[in-house]
Parts: structure tokens; sequence; C-alpha cells
């Protein structure tokens, strides 16, 4: 029997770091939660206590590679416990609010395919909240515990696939630890790739296939057919899972294989045109019989883009700013937290050379290196996307499947640099420094400064527990109103979803954002609510009602949840015929339109 | 599956681990058997099926085997979604011992008698490292601990909600809903109206934060709706109107 090579080395002590740090992360988002003062450079240093031991174990030369497999596997929990710490006990994240909903629908109806009102996309790709599903209707349990253990899982698979990837292909320990490493600084990491939504599960995947396909090329040739079994599973998953990673995939793996015929001149196999085929078939198939209203989800998100673009280029509107807050009451990012996101942006920049010359050197007639190549200056150009407001999420969307590349191709750089340097004392320290500050980097740049710590959701007074106004108003929705489809605010839409279990509907299609902002009634709003048989309207009077980061907690002195609308987008409803204020807790006020029998 | 023991154990596992999860009334004892049956075993037995001549290395059958079993639930919720029953409990345990067992068998049958078997087993730790790792854990559990504690925030500004709907049944009324999430305790005076002028009732209490009370408030039948409204005031400045809801309530034996 083959002896496994796990983990000895000094992973017990690193592990014992990764869990101090976890422990002061969760201590600064326990003192902000009690509002005893934003603590940010604790969270922070307990972030560094985390990984920086991991780091600098994984630049070390005589670390197995078993031990390197369980530091990425640590740092890839950590990071996800983080994220955890930072939100227990529910979701505050409206993408979780809506797939968390979908779950719920699932087992309640017995079945998938049910109606999202918030994104209508979600529910035809329905293996997240039908794996989720799996666990809350074999134990009970809520969507919250089931879909956070899920994902975790799904974030083991992340780092632990992308480690053997790295490995098979440039074939050191060493650089594939580190490449993981690089990988957790991309912007999404920490927060917003780790919440409950459907890419959290078809990411992880997606990265699987890739590393599959790698170790089938490095095989027997007689073993080609059984890498093929996990290729397919997956890539069934991912396209029933998530339809903007269901497309990356066709096309890296339609990348993959042009690359095999750029380097080998031949279409057989191990060039993986087959899967390539296999995936543009079954994605399209997916989109066209079962998820068409994907287009009209992403259409507009991607031409909107292309549009703010070209008006950009052409001076017709100006480029966003970066660090710029979307409110006057929203604190923005402090100058040397700015600093620090640039410097870890130019420190990217700056190894991206070194590492195409290494790949250059030793890999180039490697098909996944020259992927990963393109992939590392793909990344770049998505930053440009940043910089127009309606392109911003396509260029966001698009880093983390990029940052693979770029992640192999600064490993790479960093091996080079520590072979070559290695011996001087501190080489090593200053490579795991240099991570550490991507790392924190892509952090800050990743998610809005104020929203880095928790916030009060639910808190002890005298000795019992209250909630915050938007999540008492879902409360009571759910346990008082019997059925019933509500007109909210996103944010409170989203609670309304979930924990509510309500047919909520916000945002702009159709135009309930208007009606619940607006001062007064224009005359095609009261028939457009009963158009859509929305018969409570939920007026609220917190400037933070359709911000989709802020909008679920208390309010406290100088926080932007303190900052009031005039009274008249309540009163607006006051006047309407047969409706009745049915509920309110000063803040929030619902109202039901068909009151009068 | 004479001669495998990996995968008799993995039958076992799942068969024991789907009674055990679907019986068991505590959710956290549960899911401990619930775990391993939706995130490893069916994907460690497909794993097992499909690589016969040369078991995989640890790193590999582990990351495989979970990944596998994530693809598994995705997929097989839309399998599950169009069989008898559709998605619950029992067939969802049901669908993963079929994968876990069919899988098993496929590998039972095609693996060579005395051949290699994939395998996952740690190094068994020092006492130090040991007591590294009860330090770990033990700082993790800690920080989880935290997470969920519900922790005094004196900052946050607390509100109470009033809410009001009508009944018809034993001749209608309304009921109105007082809830405090106020920081400390108050006292309210509550004082509900039929139409303009006629006060329906008037009740003085006080509520402690996090307690709600729910007032039961029957009507004098009459010919047809009529508006009724709740007025909370608050002990300390009891002149003011708090909060104000409002509701229709409907004649005796109308439909609820």
């Amino acid at each position: 029997m083959r002896r496994p090579n796990l983990p000895t080395g000094r992973f017990p002590l690193v592990a014992l770091c990764a869990g101090i740090g976890l422990l002061v992360c969760a201590l600064a988002n326990a003192l902000a939660r009690a509002t005893l003062g934003p603590p940010t450079a604790l969270y922070w240093l307990g972030l560094l206590i985390l990984v920086v031991p991991i780091f600098y174990r994984l630049t070390s030369r005589e670390a197995s590679s078993g031990e390197r497999f369980a530091l990425v596997c640590l740092l890839g929990i950590g990071l996800y416990a983080v994220k955890v710490v930072h939100d227990v006990p529910q979701f505050t994240f409206l993408d979780e609010l809506i797939h968390s909903y979908n779950a719920q629908q699932v087992v309640d109806q017995h079945g998938l395919f049910n109606d999202n009102p918030i994104l209508e996309a979600t529910p035809s790709y329905p293996g997240f909240s039908g794996a989720t599903s799996a666990l809350m209707s074999i134990t009970g349990l809520s969507a919250y515990p089931a879909g956070v253990i899920l994902v975790g899982m799904a974030r083991l698979v992340l780092v632990a696939s992308l480690f053997l990837l790295f490995l098979r292909v440039g074939g050191s320990a060493r650089a594939a630890g580190l490449g993981v490493a690089i990988y957790t600084s991309n912007f999404n990491f920490i927060f917003w790739g780790a919440q409950y939504a459907y890419e959290s599960l078809a990411l992880p995947l997606l990265v699987l296939v890739m590393m599959v396909l790698a170790e089938r090329e490095a095989g027997d040739a007689n073993r080609l057919r059984e890498w093929g079994v996990p290729v397919l599973l997956a890539t069934g998953a991912i396209v029933v899972t998530h339809h903007l990673t269901s497309y990356a995939l066709a096309g890296i793996v339609a990348a993959l294989a042009l690359a095999y015929w750029y380097v080998r001149r031949t279409w057989k196999a191990p060039n993986p045109w087959r899967f390539a085929a296999f995936a543009i078939a079954l994605a399209v198939a997916w989109l066209v019989v079962v998820a068409s209203s994907t287009l009209g989800y992403l259409t507009p998100v991607l031409g909107n883009a292309v549009e703010a673009i070209a008006n950009t280029i052409a001076g017709e509107s100006p480029p966003r700013g970066v660090f710029e807050s979307s409110s006057s009451s929203i604190p923005p990012t402090p100058f040397p937290a700015r600093a620090i996101a640039l410097l870890a942006l130019a420190a990217l920049a700056a190894g991206l050379p070194f590492g195409l010359r290494e790949l250059w050197r030793h890999d180039r007639k490697k098909p996944f290196a020259i992927l990963f190549a393109l992939g590392s200056l793909g990344f770049f150009g998505t930053l440009a996307l940043r910089l127009t407001p309606p392109a911003w999420e396509t260029g966001n969307r698009a880093s983390e499947f990029l940052f693979i590349g770029l992640a192999f191709v600064l490993a790479c750089a960093t091996v080079a640099g520590l072979q070559r340097w290695g011996s001087r004392r501190l080489a090593r320290p200053l490579a795991a420094a240099s991570i550490a500050l991507v790392v924190v980097g892509g952090a800050i740049s990743g998610w809005p400064w104020d929203a880095q710590l928790a916030q009060p959701i639910r808190v002890a007074a005298d000795g019992r527990a209250i909630v915050s106004p938007p999540l008492a108003t879902a409360e009571w929705a759910r346990d008082q109103v019997p059925g019933g489809r509500f007109a909210a605010g996103i944010a409170d839409a989203g609670l309304l979803l979930s924990p509510g279990n309500k047919v909520a509907m916000a945002g702009t299609n159709p135009d309930i954002e208007d009606i619940i902002d607006g001062e007064k009634l224009e005359g095609w709003e009261l028939p457009l609510l009963r158009d859509n048989n929305l018969r409570y309207v939920v007026a609220d009077r917190r400037a933070v009602n359709d911000d989709t980061l802020r909008g679920y907690f208390f309010a406290y002195p100088g926080s932007p949840t303190a900052e009031r609308e005039p009274k008249s987008v309540i009163a607006k409803f006051n006047g309407v015929r047969g409706a009745a204020r049915i509920y309110t807790n000063g803040s929030i006020t619902v109202f039901d339109l068909e009151a009068q029998p | 599956m004479r001669g495998h023991r990996d995968l008799r154990l993995a039958t076992a596992a799942a068969i024991a681990g789907a009674l055990l999860a679907l019986l068991m009334p505590i959710e956290a004892l549960s899911l401990l058997f619930a775990a391993p049956l939706a995130f490893f075993l069916p994907g460690y037995a497909i794993v097992a099926a499909v690589f016969v001549r040369k078991p995989l290395a640890a790193p590999q059958l582990l990351t495989l085997s979970i990944g596998l079993s994530l693809s598994v639930l995705a997929l097989g919720a839309l399998l599950l979604n169009y069989a008898p029953g559709g998605v619950r409990g029992f067939s969802w345990a049901l669908l993963l011992v079929l994968v876990t067992v069919a899988a098993s068998r496929g590998a039972a049958l095609r693996r060579p008698a005395a051949g290699e078997q994939a395998a996952l087993s740690l190094p068994r730790p020092s006492s130090s490292q040991a007591a590294l790792y009860g330090a770990a854990a033990l700082a993790a559990t800690a920080a989880l601990v935290l997470a969920f504690a519900t922790l005094p925030a004196k900052e946050a500004i607390g509100f109470t909600e009033v809410w009001v709907q009508p009944y018809t049944a034993d001749g209608g009324g309304v009921r109105v809903g007082v809830g405090s999430n106020e920081q400390q305790s108050t006292a309210y005076r509550l004082r509900v109206r039929v139409g303009r002028e006629e006060v329906a009732a008037v009740r003085r209490f006080a509520l402690r934060p996090g307690e709600s009370r729910v007032l039961r408030l029957p009507l004098v039948a009459s010919a047809g709706p009529r508006k009724v409204s709740a007025e909370l005031f608050r002990a300390r400045n009891p002149d003011r109107p708090y909060r104000r809801v409002t509701a229709w309530a409907a004649a005796p034996g109308a439909p609820e």
C-alpha cells in the first residue's frame, strides 16, 4: 500500500498560529459588533498572524510536498473562517440571501426551478441550491449552517485543486504552494468569492477540472479514459450550477486545446478539444433549453460595460475614481490602506515580467503554461474595466479566473528569486512579507473599507437578544403575514427573502426602486404595484435601504445606517385609498394596499 | 466486495450514515453522519471505480473525493427533481447511498483481487504535535464561540415595533402586537380607536428588551368594515404618539 505523504514538519505550529490569528479576527469582529469603535488594526493583525507563518513555511526549501498541501488547505479554510466569523449567525450579503431563499424553496417545494423575485436567473442554475438542499433535507438544518459547510468544502477543493494543478504544471511543490498563497490575494478571495452563492461552488469545480486535465496530460497514455470521468462529471455540475463559470470553463478548455495544438500540432489526446466541445455544447444547450432568462440578465451587464468603456475612451464620461465611496456618509478608505492596496498592485505588476521570463525559459512548451501566461496578462487588462462603473462588475468577475494564471506566473518568479537569493537571511522573510502585502492589498481593494468588519444585526440587551429594524420587519412578515408579496428596497427585500421566506421584489425591473425612494407617488406607481400583484409595500426612511452591504444592521451614531431620508418617503403611502399602515418600527413601515375589505 | 476493505467500509459507512442521519432527532448529531455521506463517500467510491489500475496519491484522492461528491450533489438534485417524491431527505439519502454502493461494487469488480488500494491515513502525531493541534483547535473553537455570541452594543439605536392585523373568527376584531427592541425596559400606553372617535381599548404595560405582547381586541359587530388605529405612547412622553398603525376590521362573517 502506498504510504501517503501527509504533513509533519512545522505544520502543527503553523496551525496553532492560524488558530490564534482567526481568534484575533473574531475578537476584532466581536468588538465591531459591540460598537466599541472599529478596531480595524486588530483585524489586520489577526489576518497577518493567520497567513504569514503559512507563507513563510511555504517559502522554505525543506517542507515536504504533503506538508505544503496541508498548508494550502489550512490557508484556504483559515481565510474562509475569517469570512464566517465576520457574518455569523446569518447571511448578510445580498447574493447569500437570494441563494438561501432558493435553497429553502427547493426544500419547501421538494423540487427545483422555483421563482426568485430578485434574481430571476438563479433558479435556472439549481446545482448550488440543490446541493444545499441535500444537507438541509437530510439533517433538518437551515440554509445558513448547511450553506456555510457546503461552501467550506468547496473552498477546500479550490485550494487543494489549485495546488495540485500548479504542482503538475510547474513540477515544483514549492512553486505550487506559493502559487496558491498568491492566489489568495485576488480581490474577491476573502469575502465576495467565499459568500454563499453559486459561483462559490462552480469556481472550485472549474479548478478541479483544470487539475484533472493537467493530471491526464501527465499520466500514462492508456489511462486517459480514467481521467475523462471526473472531467465530465464536474463539467456537468458546473453547467447546472453557474452560467459565467460554465462559459469560462468552455473558454478555458477551448483555449487549452488550442495551446496543445500550437505546441504539439496535433488534435490527438491528450489534447482536450473533445472536453471543450462537450462543455460548449452542454452550456449552450442549458442556456437555450433551461436558462434562457440568463440572456436577459447578462446582456445588459455586458452591454453596459462595453458602452461605458467606449464612452470613457471617447472622453464622454469620466473614469471611476479608485476607492470612491458611493455616498458621502460612507467613510473613505484611509490613505495608508489605499497606499497598501496600490503598492500590492504594483508588486503584482512588477513580478509579472520576471514570471513570464521564467515561463519562457522553462515552460514555454507546456500548454497550461501558455494559458497561464495569457491569463496573467488578461488580469491586468481587466483592471482597466474597473475604471468605469458599469464595467467594474465584469472586470471584477473575470479577475477570479485570470488570477489563476497570474498566481502561477508570480509563483515562478518568486521561486526563481528564492533560488537565486535564498541563501541570504532576509530572502524568505521578504518573500513571505511580499505575499502578505499583496494579500492584504487585495483584501482592501476587494471589499469596502467600512465593511471589512462585522456590523451589529443581533445584539444583547438586558439578557435578551434584540434585532435590527430590517431584520425585525422580516421576522414579523415571516411570523404574522400569511403568503403575501412585498415591494421593498433591495436590502429589506433581501431579508424578506431570507429569513422572511417571502416573495419580495426590488430594484429597477420593474421599477420598485423609484416607488420606494420617491418623496411622492407618481401616477404610474400604484398600477405597477397592482400589475405585479404586490400587496405589501415596505417604506423605509433609512438611506441604506438600497445598500446591499450596509442595509441590514442597527443604526448607531456616526454610521451610514443612521442617515435618514425625509418623512415623505413613508408618508406618501398614508393617503392611498383602502390602504393600511399595518406595521412600523419607526424607520420602516409596511403598508397593506388591499387592507380595506 | 470481499478483499477490498476500503470499499466495504465506504459502503457500510454510507448505509449506516444515511440511516443515522435520517433518524437522529438532533440536527448537529445528524450532521455528523450526513456530512461524510454528502461530501466524501460518493466521490471516494467513484474514484475507486474509475482509477483501478493504479491508485491515486492521498492529496489527489482527497481532492477528487470531495470534488466529485460536490458534483454528485449538484447533479443529483436534478435527478431527484424528476424522480417520484422529488427532493426530500429520504430520497437524497437513498441516492447518495446508491451512488456509493454502485460505484463501490463497480470498483470491486474492476479492481485486481490483490491490487493496490487507495488509502487515506494520517501519520500519528507526537505528544508535542498533538498538544499544538489541540491548542489550534481550541483557538479556532474559541473564535467560533466568540463569533456566535450575541454581544451587547450600547451604541446601537433601539426601537419598538407595532403591528395590527384584523381577524374575523369569534365575531371579529384586531390583534395588535408590540415588540421591544429597545436597549432598556420601556413602559408603554397603547390606545386603540375604531373610526375617528370610539376608543376601543387602552392598555398600559412595560416590556423588557426582546419582549413582545400581542393584544386581541374583539370589536362590536357593525354593518361594514371599519378603520381601526392603534397608537403607542411611551410613558416618558405620554402626549405624543410614538408609533401608529392602522387596519380595516372586516364585518363579522367575512372570510379571514
